[in-house]
């Protein structure tokens, strides 16, 4: 909200500067965004007329004038604007006299004749844009005067930022009452009385009264609306950021930001019969004010004449009985309208007005008498008419109750942390308008004001008595600690661990937003349930991912646009399979692809393969200290051969493997690889527990057996230890070989078997035994045969 | 004749260029073959008076030369050494191998820090879904249907009852449901708005914090989060001030402005010539809050606190471009 500080400070004029003020409004809980000049400094500009005004001799687009600025003599000034004529009455920049950017003006000649001044736009008094024609002044503008105090141009614009709880802060009244209560100061209140001379009664009945409590019409006869809105008000109007309309219609709009009360005024001319403040029929019409045509729904309280609705109550009025230039009997109203009742009315039909903020927030529902006879005597004073008695329909029984709040010394110094001292609690509640009955010494029952709809709870008031203070001055202490041991556990990997191998193999994380595209979802994880979002920011960003691969994918794509082709990049963030809590999982994921390293000396360059990626992943599943299977499988989004499932004891923990070639083309993506873990799956550590070890050496055995190519090295370590044999204590695989001297479809594996006894050396009979025993078994299981 | 094996001795020992030259001489001298030896083999023709006389003589002429070819041996291992030296030399500044160049997210680096200051001080960390329903988002938070608060969070919708969540604040709720206090927690977390634009992005990172105790006070609030900032911003003196707001879940509720850390408070774009840094929100927790969950406000009170991340880390950084951190350009990345 945007105000004039001149105007505020008819109000209440605390003897601080504007700047001061504002500060202090931002410090107890109005936030000013910006105090603005309404004008940028200059000096010397005075009111001038017209006299004359002739064509420059010696240039067809200037005018020769001479000016009276009220002094002795005229001054001759050459103006080149088009609007320059005799009789009008002007700004006129006198020699020495100082322009916005320190101009300076000076006797000049131009085209050979003398000019001694200047006569100024908007645009060189820095008040708009409007350069190409001369500021017109009102007739009545007194010659010489100096024009910032004509123009009433030495004000300052507020810009509040207010809160939603403040609502009874949205006017010059509201602010005002802030402002008394920082400076220990009172309002200078006013109290409007607008003389009766008509007698036209006029019907409104409210069938709604729990909706609107109060709602009071007025009616105005012989209205002149073709008159012209007065200057002073035109003025504040535009310093508020209101446009102009006519001049009932600025009265309602003066009377909004003055008091904080909506009104409307309708032509009554145009009313068939009565009013009813009655709830909408569904479906039914109206058009608005903003010739937006809305169609109503059942739970919109309405103002309707006999036929129809003719306004949206606090929202907007309609289009049809709105006043017009020619309008001569209008129909003011003003109401209280409940909260409750006009909240999210106006955003259902995509509208945000004055009136509905307001009505959202709560309207001083004793504001309501004073602000119908304070716009009746604007109206009466700028358009004339008779106006008629006010027509009340108030149900009290539907006003909202003031309730007493019980507060206690102890109760303000729990919540703060320290002491207030009590007749300082009670001069600021008395400034804040609340009423106020001391219990005893230390507690108190207050009623707030009917204009604070935020003040409901004890809370509330230490809040107010919090702010008006200084948060600034509020002590600073430090919370005691008590020794709380927490479960720092030895058994979890937590997310830094996890982060920190994958980061220290080169990994960079990466950011990517939760929501991804259909097209995507449906390349990636087609069998995954789809979340979609109702109101998406754009089809990109519609789905909640089930992977990060997407994510992952996207940021390659980009960075290989931009020229960087070796990537390593990993995400940890939530995957959605579902709405619920549980179908919400924390996943990590990582992208491979370029190469190995990046271009070093002495080492052979090489692209990444599969086993690189799943060195990488090892190294995370290494973490748990747990025993995790690969097995070959298959994955819509990855490369069938070149995919694996990785589990633990049976349960799934996630996949690794290439893209698929047909993504590759379709996303024009390189070779890569791609791996995504259940999170949960690998925080559990396994805690170490000691095993003794042997004293007795051990021996180490190798064979070399051909075996078919379709055998994985899984499967052939699986069969060994299967057997069980006591003293085999590793199995490790070191080499396999296809090609030159074994047959086609068959391959070489090396094996290296390693035992070792606790009580003895073990003998060599009894290590070839054993060593048979597993030749034997795996020529049976996959006809191996011995190399 | 010793004297003269002596003298030759020494010369070709001396003129031995390497070890197995120094051998060869060895040999000469000392070997079964040797000149020395074959003297001793010549003592039996002595007399019986010149015999020992020779043979001490002849003992003490080889240990000599063996002295002598020890010491050259050592001269010539050093030689050796020095040469192997040498040769072995390299550029001590071509890089080392097989180096990778990974690293977290900025943000992410933000939440560690902010997570390390506050588990200082005894805080636990808590997480929850990103899905939410009515109620932990926004009911429980004291933000009813219609409340004016609700049309300034730009909800994403699932249905009726499953939004994205707006704040990390319905963490406070999930926490009091399993937990009873004493509570002190913070809980950092992706958190979604309706809202592109330079900046806004439609998602974001919040920590919130949540103290709930017999004791908690404004007083502290303003302790704990001085406490805060100072140590993000790694600043002892930090301005921090604190002006009343307006949260549904918070009464009395405040704003905590830094000096700014651009300009030091001297006015600059970034402050937009305040001085001041607005970095986050707190208050006491609204009485509402606390039943919402079964807990007693007479018994116990909360203190509550929430920062965006992103904005944190654009000031600790200096970036200047809110939507660079989910552009995941590695030039940017790199950088952290």
């Amino acid at each position: 909200m945007n105000i004039s500080t001149r105007w505020l400070r008819e109000w209440v004029d605390p003897k601080v500067s504007d700047t001061e003020l504002s500060e202090k409004l931002t410090m107890t809980g109005l936030e000013v965004e910006r105090v603005a000049p309404v004008a940028p400094p200059f000096e010397g500009l005075v009111v001038g007329i017209v006299m004359s005004c002739i064509k420059h001799p010696n240039a067809d687009k200037l005018s020769l004038c001479e000016v009276d600025i009220g002094d002795d003599s005229n001054l001759q000034i050459i103006c080149g604007a088009p609007n320059v004529r005799k009789g009008l009455k002007v700004v006129v920049a006198k020699v020495g006299s100082v322009l916005p950017n320190n101009l300076k003006i000076k006797k000049a000649k131009l085209r050979g004749v003398e000019s001694r001044g200047m006569i100024c736009s908007e645009a060189e008094m820095g008040l708009s844009d409007c350069h190409d024609s001369i500021m017109e002044l009102d007739a009545s503008a007194v010659l010489g005067e100096n024009v910032r105090t004509c123009l009433d141009l030495d004000d300052n614009i507020i810009e509040l930022d207010l809160t939603p709880n403040r609502g009874d802060c949205f006017s010059v009244l509201g602010i005002a009452r802030e402002v008394c209560a920082n400076y220990d100061l009172s309002l200078f209140l006013k109290n409007y009385e607008a003389k009766q001379q008509g007698n036209k009664s006029f019907k409104a009945k409210v069938s709604n009264p729990k909706a609107c409590p109060k709602y009071l019409t007025r009616v105005i006869e012989g209205i002149d609306n073709k008159a012209v809105t007065p200057k002073w008000m035109a003025q504040r109007l535009q310093r508020a950021s209101q446009q102009l309309h006519s001049p009932v219609v600025d009265i309602t709009n003066y009377v909004l930001l003055e008091l904080g009360q909506p009104m409307h005024a309708f032509d009554l001319k145009k009313i068939n019969g009565s009013i009813d403040v009655r709830m909408a029929k569904n479906g039914e019409k109206l058009e608005l004010l903003n010739e937006q045509t809305v169609s109503l729904n059942k739970n919109t309280l309405v103002i309707a004449d006999q036929k129809s609705a003719i306004a949206i109550a606090g929202v907007m009025g309609g289009m049809k009985t709105g006043t017009q230039a020619d309008s001569t009997e209008v129909l003011l109203e003003s109401a209280f309208f409940e909260s409750i009742a006009v909240s999210g009315v106006a955003r259902s039909y995509g509208l945000h007005t004055e009136s509905s903020i307001r009505f959202e927030r709560g309207v001083d529902f004793n504001i309501t008498h004073q602000a119908m006879e304070r716009a009746t005597e604007l109206v009466l004073d700028i358009c004339g008419g008779k106006a008629s008695a006010i027509n009340e329909s108030i149900d009290s029984s539907t006003l909202p109750k003031l309730e007493t709040i019980l507060i206690t010394r102890e109760k303000i110094s729990s919540v703060l942390g320290f002491d207030l001292d009590p007749s300082w609690i009670e001069s600021k509640f008395k400034l804040l308008g609340f009423n106020i009955t001391k219990k005893n010494n230390n507690s108190w029952a207050i009623i707030p004001p009917s204009f604070r709809f935020d003040i409901r709870i004890p809370a509330d008031l230490i809040e107010e008595l919090a702010r008006l203070y200084g948060y600034d001055k509020v002590p600073v202490q430090r919370l005691s600690v008590d020794a709380n041991i927490s479960q720092a556990s030895q058994s979890k990997v937590g997310f830094y661990d996890i982060s920190q191998v994958l980061v220290n193999r080169g990994y960079q994380e990466v950011i990517t937003y939760s929501f991804i595209s259909n097209e995507y979802h449906d390349l990636i994880d087609p069998d995954a349930k789809k979340i979609e979002l109702k109101n998406p920011i754009s089809d990109d960003m519609s789905i909640m991912r089930s992977s990060l691969w997407p994510g992952l994918l996207q940021t390659v794509e980009m960075n290989q646009r931009r020229g960087h082709q070796n990537a390593r990049f990993f995400e940890a963030g939530l995957c959605f399979g579902g709405i619920s809590v549980d179908e919400q999982r924390q996943k990590i994921a990582g992208i491979v692809c370029g190469e190995r390293f990046e271009s070093q000396w002495g080492s052979p360059e090489r692209e990444v393969d599969f086993f690189d990626a799943k060195s990488d992943v090892e190294s995370l599943l290494n973490l748990s200290g747990n025993d995790y299977l690969f097995e070959a499988a298959e994955h819509s989004a990855l490369q069938v051969g070149q995919t694996a499932k990785i589990s633990r004891n049976g349960q799934f923990v996630g996949w690794i493997g290439a893209l698929s070639p047909h993504l590759q083309k379709k996303l024009s993506l390189p070779k890569l690889f791609l791996f995504e873990l259940n999170q949960s799956d690998i925080e559990q550590r396994k805690v170490s527990s000691y095993q003794s070890f042997s004293s007795f050496q051990a021996s180490k055995r190798d064979i070399a057996l051909v075996i078919s190519k379709d055998i994985n090295a899984d499967q052939l370590v699986h069969e060994i230890r299967s057997l069980n044999q006591e003293h085999l204590i590793e199995v490790n695989l070191f080499d396999v070989y296809e090609g030159e001297n074994i047959e086609k479809g068959k391959k070489s594996v090396a094996l290296n078997l390693t035992y070792q006894s606790i009580e003895a050396t073990l003998t060599d009979d009894q290590l070839i035994q054993q060593v048979e025993d597993i030749i034997t078994h795996l020529e049976s299981k996959f006809s191996a045969k011995l190399r | 004749m010793i004297n003269k094996i002596i003298t030759k001795a020494q010369k070709a020992v001396a003129n031995a260029s390497d070890l197995k030259d120094l051998d060869d001489t060895r040999v000469i001298y000392l070997g079964k073959k040797g000149e020395l030896t074959a003297l001793l083999k010549g003592l039996g023709k002595l007399s019986k008076e010149e015999r020992p006389v020779m043979g001490e003589a002849i003992n003490a002429a080889k240990l000599e030369i063996q002295k002598l070819i020890e010491k050259r041996k050592s001269e010539l291992e050093e030689i050796a050494l020095e040469k192997r030296i040498l040769e072995e030399k390299i550029d001590v500044t071509l890089p080392g191998r097989d180096v990778d160049k990974g690293g977290l997210h900025p943000i992410t680096q933000t939440l560690i820090n902010i997570e390390n200051i506050f588990t200082k001080g005894g805080f636990e960390v808590e997480l929850g879904p990103e899905i939410e329903d009515d109620f932990h988002n926004f009911s429980a938070l004291n933000i009813p249907e219609h409340h004016p608060a609700r049309a300034m969070h730009d909800t994403f919708y699932f249905s009726d009852n499953a939004v994205l969540r707006t704040h990390t604040s319905p963490v406070q709720i999930r926490t009091l449901e399993r937990q009873n206090p004493p509570v002190r927690i913070i809980a950092p977390g992706r958190v979604y708005r309706c809202d592109s634009d330079v900046t806004h992005t439609p998602m974001f990172h919040q920590v919130e914090g949540l103290i709930v105790d017999k004791v908690a006070t404004f007083a502290q609030l303003k302790g704990v989060l001085i406490d805060f900032l100072r140590a993000y911003f790694e600043k002892d003196d930090l301005q921090v001030r604190f002006r009343p707001s307006y949260f549904p879940f918070t009464e009395p509720s405040a704003e905590a402005d830094i000096e700014c850390v651009i300009c030091g408070g001297e006015g600059c774009r970034v402050c937009k010539k305040t001085g001041w840094l607005e970095v986050l929100g707190c208050g006491v927790v609204h009485p509402n809050v606390l039943k919402a969950v079964e807990i007693d406000p007479e018994e116990f009170s909360g203190l509550a606190f929430g920062m965006g991340v992103e904005r944190l880390a654009m000031l600790r950084y200096g970036v200047n471009d809110l939507r660079l951190f989910f552009e995941n350009d590695i030039r940017f990345l790199n950088q952290f």
